[in-house]
Parts: structure tokens; C-alpha cells; sequence
């Protein structure tokens, strides 16, 4: 009794598939019922089509369906609300690695900000101490960071600090933490530039009217004129 | 056209069925139109009753649900007058009200039935496929069916068991979505008669749900047995075999006792230890030294 589109239909899939399908590993299964039932489908419209059986529902047709239609709505319901919980998970692992890189990215600059300055100081201070006399190091700073926008001030630096700070640089030293410094380094003990030899020899032309004949004999002197007189 | 095909078949269960069955029974009623139900059958009543009720409701198929012990679930699908049945041990089973599965499909619409090729190789499984041919496929031109093809019943077997599904065809390039429901059945016995008769054929892998059961059982009680009996061998290992050697007259020979100390009794109390408070700190100090004499040196 089965007539001419009663819907039967062996599905035949390659042996060697089936004897590849492991029952526990649950996903491979159901893959293999799936490829069985596509291929069964794939054999049988063409000959339902033959025989004139519709296969395509009309999109004006509606009728009762297997499941009612609060049924659907749970599922498609349940579905969205899968796929909202994956984004939100996916957003909140972005902004994530978002901070963490802004946070690098805001270190960086900060402690670049903080070399630039501090190279530029010690350029400037350089510069004070008279060891360059070159300000290229304000010309470079321009033409890296600002260019025009500063070229007046740049100008003015040129000048340096102001004549008096100059002079008392000059007679004081300069600013800064003295107690600490070095003193009686190399080189200040082999810079012999403070040597007046007159004054040391006592050669040079006295300061007018000195009492010089007051002065008296040395120990060595005296002694020797003592033991002289006995 | 003429419906011609008057196949029906009756779909009721015994007392003592779980909410799981009675929903398989039910989304069953729904998909196949060509179905009829009745009441739960009392387990009093013997299961050759069965066909009496059949010819009442003119059916001539039936599937018949029996719950044993409100654990196991065992169908019978039977060719109602004289025809074979079969006996199954139904598991895995999943229903249409599951979310997961997302398909649907018209109520009473015609499924297209897909077998595994292996249904061809054995008589008993081609027994098996002609049966479920009969009962799962709905009749052309019956009045409660809508006459598109739009989803198809799989039947499969994997495992020594038949697995089913019904997936819904979306796209005419076959591209499916599972409707449900979902299970699997176990065969145990085919008979001759419907609900009776000589067996025709009976599965050597079949193992009842008591023994699978009581297999388990016994699996957890050897182990159990096993490490008792372990223990057991360990503690007479530990108190037997213990050699009692003889005395040795020579042994004695060369002791001398030593002399008597004094009895000193101390009437003053020690000089207390200086207390370091930290054994570290003194060990740096030691090692300090040490490396300040090395130096010197």
C-alpha cells in the first residue's frame, strides 16, 4: 500500500561514513543523522516534484502548526537572549583590553613628557654653566614640538638670564644645593689658575708702605743666628 | 484526491508514566493525524486486551507506552489483528516543547522518512522499517493532513539502537533545523502475534534496565570488596612472617659496662642564654665582620 507519493525513502550515505560514526562522541552523531537527512531530502524533492506533490508552502497558507506560536516566541526569546549575553561578554572583554592599552599608551606619554623636560633643563642648565654655547638644543625642541608658534620666546632665551643674574652667577656661583657638591676634586686640585707666584714669593710690588722690616726671622734662621752667637 | 489509504493507529500508555512520556505521547498525537488516543490502560488487564481495544476505535496499527518501576519506558509497535510486534526500551527522550529545538512545522503535514542503509542488511531491521513505514507515515489525502512535505523523520542505528529525529526542511538545497521530539530505541524482542505469539527474534545485545542497573551496583561493590581485601592482605603480611631469631650466647661477650658517674645535684640555678632575638640578624653581623677582617687583610 504505498501509493505514488506516499512519502518513503530510504537514504543511502557511504558505509564508510557510518562505520566512522563513534555513538559517544554526541556532536559527530547528530551530524551523521543530519547528512542522512539531507541527502534523503535532497533525493526526494526532485521526485515529489515529478509527481506534482508541493514541497514549498505558499506564503499566503496559513494554518495550525505543530507548535503554537507562544511556543515559538519562547524559543526565539530564549535564542536572543543567548546571543545578547555573548556580545555583552564580548564588549565587556573589548573595553577590557581598550583600558589596559589606553592605560599604556597614557604612561608612555607621560613619561615621555617627563624626559623631554627633563632633557630640556639640563640643556638649559648646560648652557648656563657655559659648557655649550650653542642653543641648538632650543632649535631642536622647536622644530619638533611647536615650530613657529614660539620663535619670539625662543629669542628672547637666547639672551640668556638677565645681565645682574648674570653677575652674581658669576661672583656667587650659581643656585642649587652647595652642601653636598665635591670639593677638592681632580680637577680643582689641578687647577692652578688662583697661583699669583708673586704673592706666593712674595716678589710682587707691596701694597704700599708695608711694615716689611718688622718681619721676623724664621724659626730656622733664629736658631741657626743662636747657636751662632753661643 | 480519494483517501484511500485508512491506515490509523492508536497511541495510549499505561498508569504510571512520568511527565516526559506523556509529553512524547501527546507531540506523537500531534505530528501523526492519522492517530487516535484512549485512556490509560490498567496494568491489571493483560496486554492481548490491547487488540480488543484496537478493533473497538478501528485502528490497525497501535503504540503502546508501558512504564515499569516509574523509571523505565518500554514501547510496543504493533500491527494490531494478526500482524508482528515489537518491543522496544525507549531512552534519551526529548520533546517538542524542548527550546533547543527551534524548528516547526504544519500540524498533519506528510513527512518524508529517511532510513539508515543498514535497515536493508538484516531481516529483523527490515521488519523493523517496514513497520515504522507503515505507522509514521501519514496517509495521502487524509482529511487532517495538509498535503506540503515539509519535514522528514530520520531513523538511524548506531550503537545496536535506533535513534530518530524529525527535522523541519527550511530550504529547498536541504538545509534542516530539528523539530523534535527526539529518542532512542532499544529492541528487545519481535513476536509473531500483536502483543503475543512465538518469538520471532530476539536482541542479543538487549540488556534489561534491572541488569544494567544491578551491573553497576555490583561494579561499585567489587571495587569496594576489592580494597577491603587489599587491606586485609596487608595487615597479615604485617603480622605473620616475623622470624623469631634464637639467643645468641657469643653476643654478650664483649660488653663492658661503663663507669658510674657521680650523682651530681645542682643547687644553683644555670646562667640563662643571652637571647637572640633574631638568629638572622646576628648571622649578618658574624658575616659582616668576617668580610671586614678579609678586607683588612
Amino acid at each position: 500500500d504505498v501509493t505514488s507519493g506516499q512519502v518513503v525513502d530510504p537514504a543511502s550515505q557511504g558505509a564508510a561514513d557510518k562505520d566512522a560514526v563513534d555513538p559517544e562522541n554526541d556532536f559527530q552523531r547528530e551530524m551523521s543523522f543530519y547528512r542522512q537527512a539531507q541527502a534523503a531530502v535532497l533525493e526526494a524533492l526532485p521526485r515529489l516534484r515529478k509527481l506534482q506533490v508541493p514541497t514549498r508552502r505558499p506564503d499566503d497558507y496559513f494554518a495550525e502548526m505543530a507548535k503554537s506560536d507562544q511556543q515559538m516566541q519562547k524559543i526565539r526569546q530564549k535564542l536572543k537572549s543567548k546571543q545578547e549575553a555573548m556580545e555583552r561578554s564580548e564588549r565587556a572583554k573589548q573595553l577590557r583590553a581598550m583600558r589596559k592599552y589606553g592605560k599604556k599608551v597614557q604612561t608612555e606619554i607621560l613619561q615621555r613628557r617627563q624626559k623631554e623636560k627633563k632633557n630640556m633643563l639640563n640643556a638649559v642648565k648646560k648652557y648656563q654653566k657655559g659648557l655649550s654655547d650653542k642653543l641648538d638644543f632650543l632649535d631642536e625642541e622647536q622644530t619638533s614640538s611647536q615650530g613657529n608658534k614660539k620663535g619670539s620666546a625662543s629669542q628672547w632665551i637666547k639672551k640668556g638670564p638677565n645681565a645682574k643674574r648674570r653677575y652674581k652667577n658669576q661672583k656667587f656661583g650659581f643656585g642649587g644645593k652647595k652642601k653636598g657638591s665635591k670639593w677638592n676634586t681632580k680637577e680643582s686640585f689641578n687647577d692652578v689658575s688662583s697661583f699669583r707666584s708673586k704673592v706666593a714669593h712674595n716678589k710682587g710690588p707691596g701694597k704700599g708702605g708695608k711694615k716689611a722690616l718688622n718681619k721676623r726671622p724664621g724659626k730656622r734662621a733664629r736658631q741657626k743666628m743662636k747657636s751662632r752667637a753661643r | 484526491g480519494k483517501w484511500r489509504n485508512k491506515e490509523r493507529v492508536l497511541i495510549f500508555s499505561s498508569r504510571g508514566i512520568n511527565f516526559r512520556t506523556r509529553h512524547l505521547m501527546q507531540d506523537l498525537r500531534t505530528l501523526m493525524p492519522h492517530s487516535k488516543a484512549d485512556t490509560k490502560m490498567d496494568r491489571k488487564d493483560q496486554l492481548f486486551v490491547i487488540n480488543e481495544v484496537c478493533e473497538m476505535k478501528n485502528c490497525n496499527k497501535c503504540i503502546f507506552f508501558e512504564a515499569k518501576k516509574k523509571q523505565d519506558l518500554y514501547m510496543w509497535l504493533s500491527n494490531t489483528p494478526q500482524g508482528p510486534s515489537a518491543k522496544f526500551l525507549v531512552q534519551n527522550i526529548h520533546t517538542l516543547a524542548e527550546l533547543k529545538m527551534t524548528g516547526n512545522c504544519l500540524r498533519g503535514s506528510r513527512p518524508l522518512l529517511s532510513f539508515d542503509p543498514t535497515f536493508d542488511k538484516e531481516p529483523h531491521y527490515a521488519l523493523l522499517k517496514e513497520l515504522f513505514i507503515q505507522i509514521f507515515s501519514t496517509p495521502q489525502y487524509h482529511p487532517k493532513s495538509q498535503p506540503f512535505v515539509d519535514h522528514v523523520f530520520t531513523f538511524t542505528v548506531t550503537d545496536e539502537r535506533i535513534w530518530f529525529r524529525n527535522y523541519q526542511i527550511i530550504e529547498e538545497d536541504a538545509s534542516l533545523v530539528e523539530i523534535g521530539p527526539r529518542f532512542v530505541l532499544n529492541l528487545i524482542k519481535i513476536f509473531q502475534g500483536s502483543f503475543g505469539g512465538p518469538t520471532l527474534y530476539e536482541n542479543p545485545h538487549y540488556q534489561s534496565p534491572n541488569m544494567h542497573r544491578r551491573l553497576i551496583r555490583l561494579s561499585v561493590a567489587a571495587k569496594f570488596r576489592e580494597k577491603q581485601q587489599v587491606k586485609e592482605v596487608q595487615k597479615i603480611k604485617k603480622k605473620g612472617s616475623k622470624v623469631l631469631i634464637e639467643e645468641d650466647p657469643t653476643e654478650v661477650v664483649f660488653e663492658t659496662p661503663a663507669e658510674e658517674k657521680p650523682v651530681e645535684i645542682q643547687l644553683v640555678k644555670p646562667e640563662s642564654k643571652p637571647i637572640v632575638k633574631d638568629k638572622k640578624k646576628l648571622r649578618k653581623f658574624q658575616r659582616k665582620k668576617q668580610k671586614k677582617f678579609f678586607r683588612t687583610e
